[in-house]
């Protein structure tokens, strides 16, 4: 009946843990929310990284806080979360936007996340780091100094250990509407940090001119200080398809390649970005469309640094397909999206052991019937789960495989 | 029997039209919304606080409102539902304080959106065009008034 195998690891949602809580309500139409906590359950998102040591880290927005906390056995339990804001602050619920978490080869860990500074969503983001195991972070500090706007700020790890913070910014667009000048979109913007806890990011600098104001960023590395920034364009002033950039050098943003010519002329908001994984030189994309040439999800991947890509595979097609992830380890590849029946949501699994050449057929991987976001994969070394946060199961930590 | 359903409808529809009213849109809601206006032309137009576009164009929808000729439905579409109080006074502000006013109050968005269209994953705006004959249109991006008023005129056409 059902065209997607169940993993044969499903029985392993018994690691969910911080499941609903009396913290958590069902909301009814029309009701005032009724969760106002600053626990998981109070949250729409949860964004998950492991470190080297096997650790879980998590970071999540509710009750006006941007929380962290860690786990050292898979979820099972969870320290006690730490606010990273003080204050009770109005954190950027977009439909793509979440608290952002990253953990250095060293274990740093680095949280991001993004406020609206006033009534016309105008971002502010801001980056808050620990040398302590968690045990304590800095004050958040803006990632940059201008306040015009700034959403879906993006920070990772090099390889060399440096922190790069990518994100969308606004100063280029008010300044070109000040001259009387069209501007559609945002700025793709970027800084370095450096690996000590103290550096703050350094001088702002803009890597693209007319990107797309409303998704999500990716971000990989090349080499150490060579990152690669996936993103949704605008080309030519209205058609909102991907791109890629990889920097020649940390101050360098490489060309700009368009991922597939979508054709998706449209002056709405997508509100979904890309996912991009790198290994062995091989770039893994994948995205949503609504455009003119195609429609849905796709997945391709390029192994001439960006400059050429596959030809668009498409994902879940006819299921509703949604929030494609991609996660890649050597030559192991997995991509997972979320898909929508009239019923249900459910989680599907592709994996790939050939660097995205050849693929399975896709697995159902988890379930829900109910609110969720959006599906993330994680890897702990080799070890690959699934992270999804859904409002009547909570936070589960699924095992999705490991290369044989 | 039919003749009590249209006098519900009519009723409902009266509620509905109340000003300074918004009506929570949850699981069957479309169906509702549908029933409310069946067998007259009906323009129903999702746009949300934290749509750029949609507030552009707001002012419009509050011109074309005064003389659609037609039932306008006006849907607060934000994934996160923003304060009823903000919604309103936006409305207001664009003269669309006597038009019937739904906002999104399910977590469950993809099932909203499914009901309403299964292709839509929630992209603001969308104008859903509902033909005095049971036809449904979506109509994604901002708005052609020009060719809304063609639409209009089509339907009301005796």
């Amino acid at each position: 009946m059902h065209r997607y195998l169940y993993l044969p690891l499903i029985a392993a949602t018994g690691l969910a843990a911080m499941t609903a809580s009396a913290q958590t309500q069902h909301q009814h139409a029309g009701d005032a929310p009724a969760c106002t906590g600053t626990g998981l359950t109070c949250s729409r998102v949860a964004t998950p990284a492991f470190g080297r040591d096997g650790v879980l880290w998590l970071t999540w927005a509710a009750g006006g806080k941007v929380m962290v906390a860690h786990s050292d056995d898979l979820a099972r339990n969870f320290s006690p979360p730490v606010a990273i804001t003080k204050q009770s602050v109005r954190i950027d619920n977009g439909p793509d936007a979440r608290p952002k978490i990253a953990v250095g080869a060293d274990g740093q860990v680095a949280v991001t996340y993004a406020v609206f500074q006033d009534d016309k969503y105008n971002g502010r983001a801001y980056l808050s780091r620990s040398t302590d195991g968690g045990a304590s972070f800095t004050e958040p500090a803006p990632i940059t100094a201008d306040t015009t706007s700034q959403r879906f700020e993006t920070a990772a790890f090099g390889p060399g250990g440096d922190l790069f913070v990518a994100w969308l910014d606004k100063r280029d667009a008010a300044a070109a509407r000040a001259e009387g000048k069209n501007y559609p979109g945002a700025a793709l913007a970027y800084a370095w940090a450096g690996a000590s806890e103290k550096s703050e990011p350094g001088a702002t600098k803009i890597a693209e001119d007319q990107t797309c104001e409303c998704c999500r960023l990716a971000v990989a590395f090349a080499g150490p200080r060579q990152p690669i920034v996936a993103f949704r364009n605008i080309f030519d002033g209205k058609t909102r398809d991907h791109a890629v950039v990889t920097f020649a050098d940390p101050a360098t943003p490489g060309p700009l390649y368009r991922v597939s010519n979508d054709e998706w002329k449209t002056n709405v908001c997508p509100h979904q970005g890309p996912s991009l994984a790198v290994a062995e030189s091989t770039y893994h994309i994948a995205w949503f469309t609504n455009g003119q040439a195609r429609r849905g999800v796709f997945y391709a991947r390029s192994q001439d640094g960006g400059a050429h890509f596959s030809d668009p595979m498409p994902l879940g097609a006819g299921h509703r397909p949604e929030r494609p992830f991609v996660l890649a380890r050597g030559k192991q590849v997995w991509l997972t999206w979320k898909e929508f029946d009239g019923d249900k949501t459910s989680v599907v699994l592709l994996h790939s052991a050939d660097a995205g050449a050849n693929w399975g057929t896709p697995q159902l991987c988890a379930i829900t019937r109910g609110g969720s976001d959006h599906p993330i994969l994680v890897n702990d070394g080799d070890r690959v789960f699934l992270s999804w946060l859904t409002r009547e199961e909570g936070y589960r930590l699924i095992p999705v495989g490991e290369p044989s | 029997m039919t003749r009590f359903l249209l006098c519900l409808a009519i009723v409902f529809s009266a509620t509905a039209a109340q000003a300074g009213e918004l009506r929570p849109f949850g699981k069957g809601s479309w169906q509702e919304l549908k029933q409310l206006h069946a067998g007259r032309p009906a323009i129903v137009h999702f746009w949300g606080l934290t749509c750029g576009p949609c507030l552009t164009e707001l002012p419009q929808w509050g011109k074309f409102a005064s003389d659609a000729g037609v039932d306008l439905v006006m849907v607060a579409a934000d994934p996160v539902p923003e304060p009823a109080p903000s919604l309103l006074a936006t409305l207001a502000k664009a003269r669309l304080d006597h038009t019937e006013a739904w906002v999104f109050a399910d977590p469950y968005t993809e099932r909203l959106e499914y009901e309403i269209d299964p292709d839509w994953r929630g992209e603001l705006p969308l104008t859903v065009l509902l033909g005095r004959n049971g036809s449904t249109e979506s109509v994604l991006g901002t708005t052609d008034f020009a060719q809304l008023r063609n639409w209009t005129q089509s339907q009301t056409r005796p």
